[in-house]
């Protein structure tokens, strides 16, 4: 647990407290963006997290379920999720309307360690889904952009209408403090102009790296971890600074459940950022 | 504090506590079950071992934590229900159950104190009674560091001298149950402290299962992760999760939420006992699942017992209490699968 964080109710950990939904928009046919503000003021302010770290999101009626934080704590007051329909609580979730009340609490799990990030150059390789946890980091290192020297970004999606924060990414891709390179497996549109393939085919692209004082970071899809890693170690990056964000199933969010118990740890209290050392430790993680 | 009471005061000692809500063990069609008590008269701790531990007392197989309803002002009105919190008294809690609640304690507890278990917990004495004779043929605690005499996690313990019981108090909570009546316990003789001896003496002769090598199990399954052991023993495990249900010590639940009324929305958020042997448990709502297979469950089960949970609390996760064996459809058995731990590439 990330002692800086405050949680939202600290009596009992599982009394969610009242969000209203400001503004929710399809990024992709089967992925909405939701921006939520904590009703009560001072405790929408106080909602103070890490990037990498998670909430739980009720839907009451429907249930409860974790989602990354995507947006980043340089800009306090909203939370941003970016959420997949996929079973009850995310079906229920779409159905919602701006203004609609929902219900939140956390922030739970570690979340990138930053502050030993800071003054290091940033890589981050990110596939589909993935950019929910990692847009929160990589937004974070921009809005502080003295405090990290290079910042990278290899991006993967299936297809263009797959694809994320699409205009956003673009937009980013212009600027000269971020090197940028996007990717699809396949293009169905004919209109995609930059690379065709998988994410992994993007590291030859990336200017030569000091990896010692590199931290490298990636999330996407259970099947990418071998491979993006296995890039990491060829470019010499400390095991201990390839660090990674998990999924698990989760339902108390505080280490009492036992959905998402690996090894000796639980992923919602000693995850879901883990580093590629953890993994070579600790079986079962990817 | 040791003091003795006669078998036949038993009823006036639990009239005395009516400030409490009483539980003990009652049969009820062959089965006996921790139920509240009316009357003390159907107390009877002539009991074999329960089919659920006590567990289910403090933390219930089905939990209501949270209400909701559509109300004007604010749309949706989520309302926390907690325990209430009258003091209770368990009887007849065997010492194996009593050490399982140690080891809840230490889940539920940490950094997010779970308010719904340690209401009850907080509130909740345990009076256990010694196992004389073992209440199952599955008993195996001698195993797991426990004993048919251990003190763990109660608050007084009884033990049966035949017309009367022999009572220590060990805790704060247990005197107070024991000075609310007071001028019905006397001290004991030299010779009920001879005969209690000699009962706890013979008690653990009686004990005739255990696994041989328990303490090369936690070494031995650091380095059994891809072993073939796993595929043998699980392939027949039906995947019922009895195991787990009846397990003592097991903690793992399932949140949910049920809906009364949809129009005015009205339902409630439950917690219900979960169990690591579904696939479902693991599964992530994209159909990937990170423990696919009966052999990565059951490996998951004996690895947290036996080799997780001693690295994290210095404890086997397990008190012996031999359930998950006596009820387990296909045969599975605990024990004979800690021995092949114990052996493995000897």
């Amino acid at each position: 647990m990330n002692g800086e964080n405050k949680q939202l109710t600290i009596s009992n950990p599982f009394l969610p407290e009242p969000a209203r939904i400001v503004r929710t928009y399809y990024l992709t046919e089967d992925v909405k963006f939701f921006q939520v503000r904590v009703v009560d003021m001072d405790k929408a302010l106080s909602f103070k997290y890490c990037p990498g770290q998670f909430a739980m999101i009720s839907v009451v009626g429907a249930g409860e379920a974790p989602f990354s934080i995507s947006s980043t704590p340089s800009r306090p007051g909203l939370l941003e999720f970016c959420i997949r329909k996929v079973g009850g609580v995310t079906n229920a979730l779409f159905r919602m309307k701006e203004n609609d009340l929902i219900g939140i609490r956390g922030p739970y799990g570690n979340g990138f360690p930053v502050e030993r990030m800071r003054d290091k150059d940033i890589l981050i390789v990110v596939g589909g889904l993935g950019t929910a946890p990692l847009r929160s980091v990589l937004l974070y290192c921009l809005d502080n952009r003295d405090q990290f020297r290079r910042v990278s970004l290899l991006h993967g999606a299936k297809r263009p209408s797959e694809m994320i924060f699409r205009e956003e990414f673009f937009a980013l891709k212009e600027r000269e403090d971020l090197e940028c390179h996007l990717a699809v497996d396949g293009d169905d549109t004919g209109t995609w102009t930059e690379n065709i393939g998988v994410v992994t085919t993007l590291f030859p692209k990336l200017k030569e790296i000091d990896p010692s004082s590199t931290y490298a970071l990636v999330c996407g899809p259970p099947v990418m971890y071998k491979f993006v890693i296995k890039e990491f170690v060829k470019l010499n990056i400390p095991k201990d600074q390839i660090l990674m964000t998990l999924e698990r199933r989760m339902k108390c969010g505080v280490g009492k459940c036992g959905h998402c118990a690996i090894d000796y740890i639980y992923t919602c209290l000693d995850g879901p950022v883990f580093t590629y050392w953890d993994v070579i430790h600790m079986r079962e993680l990817i | 504090m040791e003091k003795v009471l006669a078998k036949k005061s038993f009823p006036q000692w639990v009239k005395t506590l009516s400030s409490y809500k009483i539980f003990a063990p009652i049969e009820k069609e062959d089965l006996w079950s921790y139920e509240l008590i009316e009357k003390p008269e159907q107390i009877n701790l002539d009991y074999l071992n329960t089919v659920l531990s006590p567990k289910k007392i403090i933390f219930p197989q089905r939990e209501v934590y949270l209400e909701f309803f559509a109300s004007n002002e604010e749309g949706i009105e989520v309302k926390e229900l907690l325990p209430d919190e009258k003091p209770s008294v368990i009887f007849g809690v065997r010492p194996c159950d009593a050490k399982a609640l140690t080891l809840t304690d230490k889940v539920f507890g940490g950094d997010f104190e779970d308010l719904y278990y340690w209401n009850r917990r907080k509130q909740t004495a345990l009076v256990g009674l010694s196992c004389s004779t073992p209440p199952s043929p599955n008993c195996f605690c001698l195993t797991v560091d426990g004993s048919p005499f251990s003190k763990d996690g109660l608050d007084v313990l009884m033990t049966d001298l035949g017309d009367k019981y022999f009572v220590e108090t060990l805790t704060k909570k247990g005197e107070q149950l024991v000075n609310s009546a007071k001028t019905l316990f006397k001290a004991p003789t030299e010779k009920d402290k001879k005969n209690l001896a000699k009962i706890q003496q013979d008690a653990k002769k009686k004990i005739t299962r255990q696994v041989e090598n328990i303490k090369k199990v936690p070494p031995q399954l650091k380095e059994m992760f891809d072993s073939p052991l796993w595929d043998e023993e699980s392939m027949s495990c039906i995947q019922c999760g009895i195991c787990t249900y009846l397990c003592p010590t097991c903690h793992c639940f399932d949140i949910n939420d049920e809906i009364d009324s949809s129009s005015p929305l009205k339902g409630k958020r439950i917690r219900t006992w979960d169990n690591c042997q579904f696939p479902d448990f693991t599964m992530h709502s994209s159909g990937h699942n990170p423990r696919p297979d009966k052999a990565s469950r059951l490996r998951q089960r004996i690895m947290h017992k036996f080799q997780y949970f001693v690295e994290l609390y210095k404890n086997y996760q397990c008190t012996g209490c031999g359930r998950c064996i006596s009820q387990c459809p296909v045969g599975i058995d605990i024990i004979e699968v800690l021995d092949k731990v114990s052996d493995y590439g000897a």
